[in-house]
């Protein structure tokens, strides 16, 4: 039974971080937010499982959160988003693909070796988890400094923020009820901002690259 | 009971100065809600100081909660009535209508709020969602007025922010494991006063992975070097009240967020580790701050740059420890908002008047608003850390922390950014005050409302350098036992 709940929490977990490299590879904005939606939907899945094989009922509520909010309402807004702002559907990028999907492999070992003194320890089905998380998170991270436009820049953030729930699920099944339906909150009003934003800046300067926010400055 | 009062006010608050359409109404709606704010943050703190925490279901306020609670308060209330005046004359030159002015009040209470959230909560979780809510609320607050450059300035404060706290959340819930992994899985394993009561159980080697997140998420909150680039633009491009706000209330309460932290770490492992880390960002923020200064143009950026040196003092304060640091560092905290809020009030009303926030463009204003430049001069005396001010003490006692805990090369340091940056700044202001005024500039106060207001902090500035109340440093005695200092 742990067998099997083991293998079925790896294999989403994988889902996962390979997503996160299509993510990386992609030069086109509208399948970029499909795979986002996969990616989330493997996660909502991967908290489901937990909760099954964990018997904890409040993980179900986290995830059938993480399934609405992140795999269909976000990626919507997204879209919607875009569709609104006419943006043109090239992913700017400052590094080429192959250089990122080198830097992120980079990254993802570095992941490996800084987690390991905490896996060692762990004692959670979902130990395993916790490195390619914090993978997840730099690789987010990295979309956010090298790809140009106001929305790639909201979906790296969201990739962030997904590596940061896998990581609260690897490391203690989740935070308490109240504080991941607070997260949820917050994320989905974050998104709900900026792409309140994405819109002024596309309107004062009729472009959503924000290699233009270059007028305040020292 | 009182504490879910005290959170019911300003949402109360916002929401009816959205629905109500009188100008005149709104403003008295918005400082009668401030001013129950300040009230029931006075008795909060009056039963924390008297009898001990408050505490609730998702609530504990003690010591150092309730005195942050007391400065948003009392800050926010400023705020409020400075804002009167200033939103007055921009409605009145007809650059923003009334739709503007109850988005702004709106805006403004509930960033209060979120503020008010962050001090009164018990979960470190919550504490998290909290922070995360001051950068949502306040963003719509910086880019009020819709320009490119208030667009620009929003924009990098939400990604920059944002992009910060998730690593603080990766923090969280490293604590969060390791406190799982001890004390079990139980509704209390985030709350601060358990996880501080049974700090010595948790995981060391989690802890240390958490502060280091915490510190660089938090701290870009807070305005700490390389993570401020987003604060100067915030603060020169939001309207004036609010970078008032920000700077004088926003970054300490963020502050608050690294504290609790630091008073874990503090409590399992003993101070030196969190401390050093404080140190090292303080060190930075004043190198940073430094530089910016000496070069600076903006004289909003000036005052920006000048919170982010601030920040960085306190943190040294905190980090060097000892009974006479950390009581140095919480007096300067207090000190840092009031002057600092009113050194932005002055920069307000030069704003209304000169319509630019060029340094070379401003001349003379000691000729043409007298009262202002005063206000101003007085509170640039101020911040830079002269006597008679309270800032004077408050640095002045970190320093002899320094120097008492032996901590000689980081002091001396300190001190030589703090000359430097005194010559910078005062170089600065006093082109501004002095000088020939524009030709065909005439002589008036835009803001009178906003004058009394900064009347009264210059008068508590000086209070402060002149004597600290019995009753203020019984208080502060009283939060340095909460750092686990002697």
């Amino acid at each position: 039974m742990i067998e099997l709940g083991n293998n079925i929490i790896n294999g989403l977990a994988v889902v996962i971080f390979l997503t996160t490299f299509i993510i990386v590879a992609h030069t086109r904005l509208y399948p970029w937010v499909s795979t986002y939606a996969i990616q989330s939907l493997a996660l909502g899945l991967l908290a489901t499982a937990v909760a099954y094989f964990t018997d904890s009922f409040h993980i179900y509520i986290v995830a059938a959160l993480a399934i609405i909010i992140k795999s269909v309402i976000i990626p919507r807004f997204l879209r919607y988003t875009m569709d609104r702002i006419r943006v043109d559907k090239e992913v700017e990028m400052l590094v080429n693909v192959p250089a990122s999907l080198l830097i992120s492999g980079g990254l993802a070992i570095l992941s490996y070796y800084i987690t390991e003194p905490i896996i060692v320890q762990g004692n959670v089905i979902t130990k395993n988890c916790l490195a390619i998380s914090i993978a997840v998170v730099l690789i987010g991270f990295f979309i956010m400094i090298t790809r140009r436009k106001a929305i790639t820049q909201i979906m790296g953030l969201m990739v962030m923020e997904n590596g940061l729930f896998l990581a609260a699920i690897a490391t203690s099944y989740g935070m308490p009820l109240i504080v991941e339906i607070g997260i949820f909150f917050d994320i989905l009003v974050g998104v709900l901002i900026m792409g309140v934003f994405a819109f002024q800046i596309n309107r004062t300067f009729e472009t959503v690259d924000t290699g233009i926010l270059r007028r305040l400055r020292d | 009971m009182i504490i879910e009062a005290l959170l019911a006010i300003p949402m109360i608050a916002a929401i009816l100065v959205y629905l109500i359409k009188h100008r005149r109404a709104i403003e008295l709606i918005s400082t009668m809600g401030m001013a129950m704010v300040l009230a029931a943050c006075a008795y909060l703190a009056w039963h924390v100081f008297s009898r001990g925490p408050v505490t609730g279901s998702f609530w504990y306020l003690d010591g150092l909660g309730a005195y942050v609670l007391l400065i948003i308060a009392f800050i926010g209330t400023a705020a409020t009535i400075y804002s009167i005046g200033y939103l007055g004359r921009e409605y009145e030159h007809h650059e923003i209508d009334l739709g503007r002015i109850r988005y702004y009040y709106l805006f403004f209470h509930v960033f209060i709020f979120t503020m008010l959230l962050v001090c009164v909560s018990s979960n470190l979780g919550i504490m998290w969602i909290a922070i995360e809510a001051t950068t949502l609320a306040s963003a719509f607050l910086v880019g009020f007025y819709n320009k490119d450059t208030s667009v620009e300035a929003a924009w990098k404060y939400i990604i920059i922010c944002s992009v910060g706290i998730t690593l603080a959340l990766l923090g969280t819930i490293l604590i969060y494991a390791s406190s799982v992994n001890s004390l079990g899985e139980s509704p209390d394993a985030l709350s601060w006063p358990t996880l501080t009561e049974h700090a010595k159980n948790l995981d060391p080697t989690l802890l240390r992975i958490a502060f280091i997140l915490v510190i660089i998420g938090y701290g870009t909150k807070v305005g700490f070097a390389p993570m401020h680039t987003w604060l100067p633009d915030a603060h020169s491009e939001a309207p004036t009240p609010i970078s008032g706000l920000l700077s004088g209330v926003l970054l300490n309460v963020a502050m608050y967020g690294i504290l609790r932290y630091h008073i874990i770490l503090t409590d399992a492992i003993g101070p030196g580790y969190s401390g050093s880390l404080l140190i090292l960002f303080g060190l930075l923020s004043l190198a940073a701050a430094a530089v910016f200064i000496l070069l600076q143009k903006d004289y909003k950026r000036l005052l920006a740059y000048s919170s982010i040196e601030h920040m960085g003092i306190i943190a040294i304060g905190f980090g060097i420890g000892g009974p006479f640091g950390i009581f140095g560092a919480l007096l300067h905290i207090l000190n840092h908002a009031i002057t600092k809020s009113l050194m932005f009030f002055g920069a307000g009303n030069i704003l209304l008047k000169f319509k630019t926030k060029s340094i070379n463009d401003v001349k003379g204003i000691a000729t043409l608003m007298p009262l202002t430049a005063a206000f101003f001069m007085g509170g640039g005396l101020a911040i830079t850390g002269s006597p008679p001010f309270g800032i004077f003490i408050s640095e002045l006692l970190i320093l002899i922390a320094g120097f008492a805990e032996g901590n000689y090369p980081i002091s001396i340091i300190y001190l030589l950014f703090l000359v430097i940056i005194f010559a910078g700044f005062m170089y600065h202001i006093s082109r501004m005050a002095f000088g020939e005024p524009p030709a065909d500039a005439t002589k008036e106060e835009p803001n009178y409302i906003g004058l009394s207001v900064m009347a009264v902090l210059l008068m508590v500035a000086l209070a402060l350098g002149l004597y600290i109340p019995h009753m203020l440093s019984g208080i502060l005695a009283n939060i340095v036992k909460i750092f686990g200092g002697s």
